[in-house]
C-alpha cells in the first residue's frame, strides 16, 4: 500500500465516508446512505448563497479585513502567551530545590488550621475558608458549564431540524425507554433513598472527615440519575424543573457569594465576625463550611442531573 | 496455631479464586467478540470476584467495622451490578436486528418464525 492510499483513505476517514474499526469491532455502524446527501445539501446551499454578487462580495470584504485582524490577533496573543509561561517558569523552583513559600503555606494550613477554621478535616478548611474564593470560581464554572450545555443542546422548535422527526417519534414510542422494566423499578426503589441518604452524609460530613460539596453533591446527582432511569422522567419532572434547578443553583451560589464576601470583608479590615466555630468534631461545626458544603453540593447536583437530562432528552423537566 | 494456618490457607484460596475470576472478566471482557458474552464476562467479576475477596480480608483480619462496611459494598453491588448487565443486554436485544446470527444453528432451527 503506498503512500497516496493511505493518504486517501485518511481523506476518506476524515469525511466519515470510510470506518478503519469496520472489520475488526463487531456490530459496527453501517456506513450512512444520507451522508451524501446531507454533504449535496451543504453543497447547493453554499452554491445558493455564493452565487449571488451582493453577498459574494460581502464575504470577500469580510474575510480581507476580518481574516487578517483575526490572524494577526491570533500570532500576536499566542506568542505574548508563549512569553508569560516561560518567564513564570523560569521563576519557578528547581526540580527538588525546597520551595521556602510553598513550606509556609502549607505549615500555616496543617498547624493552625483547626484552630482558625474550625474543621477537623484539613482540606475543606483549605478549599472552604483559606480558599474559598476558588472554590465559588468552581462551582461558578459547573453552572457556566450547564448553561452552555442547554444553549448547545436544549430542543425547542426553532432549532429543531426536520432531520429529527423520527427522534420525536422514537421520545413518543418510548423505544430506548427501559423504564417500564420491573427490575429496574425494584431495585431503584431500594437502591434510590440509600444511595440520597448517603450523598447527604458525605454532604453533612464534609468538616469531619473525608467527604463535603463536590463528591457529596456527585453522590445525589447519580442518584437522581439512577431513580430518573429505573422511574422515567414524568416522575422527576414534578418536583425538578429547569426552574427549580436553576433557582437552587442561583439560590446556593448567591448564598456563597455574600456570606464569604462578608466573612472577607471583616477579615481584610481586623473586624470579629459574628459565625461561630462550633465544637470540632460536631455536625454544627466549621463556621461556614457546612452552609457552604450544602450550597456546593446543591450545584453539583443539579449540575450533573442537568448534563443527563440534556444529553438525553434535550430538556430538563419538559419542553 | 493450626486454627491459624487453616484460616490463611482458606483465606488464600478465596483470594486466588477471586483472582482467577478477575482474571476470566478481564480477558471476557477485552476478547470476546459479542457484547452478551462480554457483559457475562464482567459480571463474574464484579458479582463473585468482588465478594471472594471481601470473603478473603474477612476471613484473614477478623469481623470489624470496616470489614461492615464492606459487606454493604457488597450487597450494594450484588444489586446494582446484575441489574447494570440486564439493562445492558436489554438494549442490546431490543436495538439488534442481527441478533438471531447470534445464537447457535441448532437453537436456532428450534425457533418458530414469529420468534424471529
Amino acid at each position: 500500500m503506498n503512500l497516496r492510499e493511505w493518504k486517501n483513505r485518511f481523506f476518506r476517514w476524515l469525511d466519515g465516508d470510510y470506518d478503519v474499526m469496520a472489520n475488526i469491532m463487531e456490530g459496527s455502524l453501517e456506513p450512512d446512505e444520507s451522508h451524501e446527501k446531507v454533504k449535496n445539501d451543504r453543497k447547493a446551499a453554499h452554491k445558493e448563497l455564493t452565487s449571488s454578487g451582493f453577498s459574494q462580495a460581502v464575504i470577500d470584504a469580510e474575510r480581507k479585513g476580518f481574516y487578517r485582524i483575526y490572524i494577526g490577533v491570533a500570532i500576536v496573543s499566542c506568542i505574548v502567551l508563549i512569553g508569560v509561561l516561560l518567564y513564570t517558569v523560569s521563576l519557578l523552583p528547581k526540580y527538588g530545590q525546597e520551595n521556602p513559600r510553598a513550606v509556609e503555606v502549607s505549615d500555616r494550613y496543617i498547624e493552625r488550621g483547626l484552630e482558625e477554621t474550625g474543621a477537623v478535616n484539613v482540606v475543606a478548611g483549605m478549599i472552604l475558608d483559606y480558599r474559598a474564593f476558588d472554590t465559588l470560581g468552581e462551582s461558578h464554572v459547573l453552572f457556566a458549564a450547564l448553561l452552555c450545555v442547554m444553549i448547545l443542546l436544549k430542543k425547542d422548535k426553532k432549532n429543531m431540524d426536520s432531520r429529527f422527526d423520527d427522534y420525536y417519534q422514537i421520545e413518543r414510542d418510548a423505544y430506548f425507554d427501559v423504564s417500564k422494566d420491573s427490575v429496574m423499578r425494584k431495585v431503584g426503589m431500594l437502591i434510590v433513598p440509600c444511595i440520597l441518604v448517603f450523598g447527604i452524609y458525605i454532604l453533612l460530613n464534609g468538616q469531619n472527615g473525608p467527604g463535603g460539596g463536590f463528591s457529596g453533591g456527585a453522590v445525589m446527582g447519580a442518584g437522581l440519575i439512577i431513580f430518573e432511569s429505573a422511574f422515567g422522567f414524568e416522575l422527576v419532572d414534578s418536583f425538578f424543573t429547569a426552574k427549580v434547578s436553576m433557582l437552587i443553583s442561583f439560590i446556593s451560589l448567591t448564598f456563597y457569594c455574600f456570606a464569604k464576601g462578608y466573612v472577607f470583608f471583616m477579615g481584610a479590615n481586623h473586624l470579629h465576625n459574628h459565625i461561630p466555630k462550633g465544637i470540632p468534631g460536631a455536625i454544627l461545626s466549621g463556621g461556614l463550611i457546612l452552609p457552604l458544603n450544602i450550597a456546593v453540593g446543591l450545584v453539583v447536583a443539579c449540575t450533573m442531573f442537568g448534563f443527563y437530562s440534556l444529553f438525553k432528552r434535550g430538556s430538563i423537566g419538559g419542553v | 496455631m493450626i486454627f491459624e494456618w487453616i484460616r490463611f490457607a482458606l483465606c488464600a484460596v478465596c483470594l486466588i479464586t477471586a483472582m482467577i475470576c478477575f482474571t476470566a472478566a478481564v480477558l471476557g471482557a477485552n476478547r470476546f467478540g459479542f457484547i452478551m458474552n462480554r457483559v457475562h464476562a464482567g459480571g463474574v467479576g464484579d458479582t463473585l470476584g468482588l465478594f471472594l475477596v471481601a470473603l478473603s480480608i474477612i476471613l484473614g483480619d477478623g469481623f470489624h467495622m470496616g470489614e461492615l462496611k464492606l459487606c454493604f459494598i457488597i450487597i450494594f453491588m450484588w444489586f446494582t451490578s446484575p441489574v447494570s448487565s440486564h439493562v445492558l443486554i436489554q438494549v442490546e436485544y431490543f436495538t439488534n436486528p442481527h441478533l438471531y446470527e447470534h445464537v447457535r444453528r441448532e437453537d436456532r432451527e428450534a425457533l418458530t418464525e414469529e420468534d424471529q
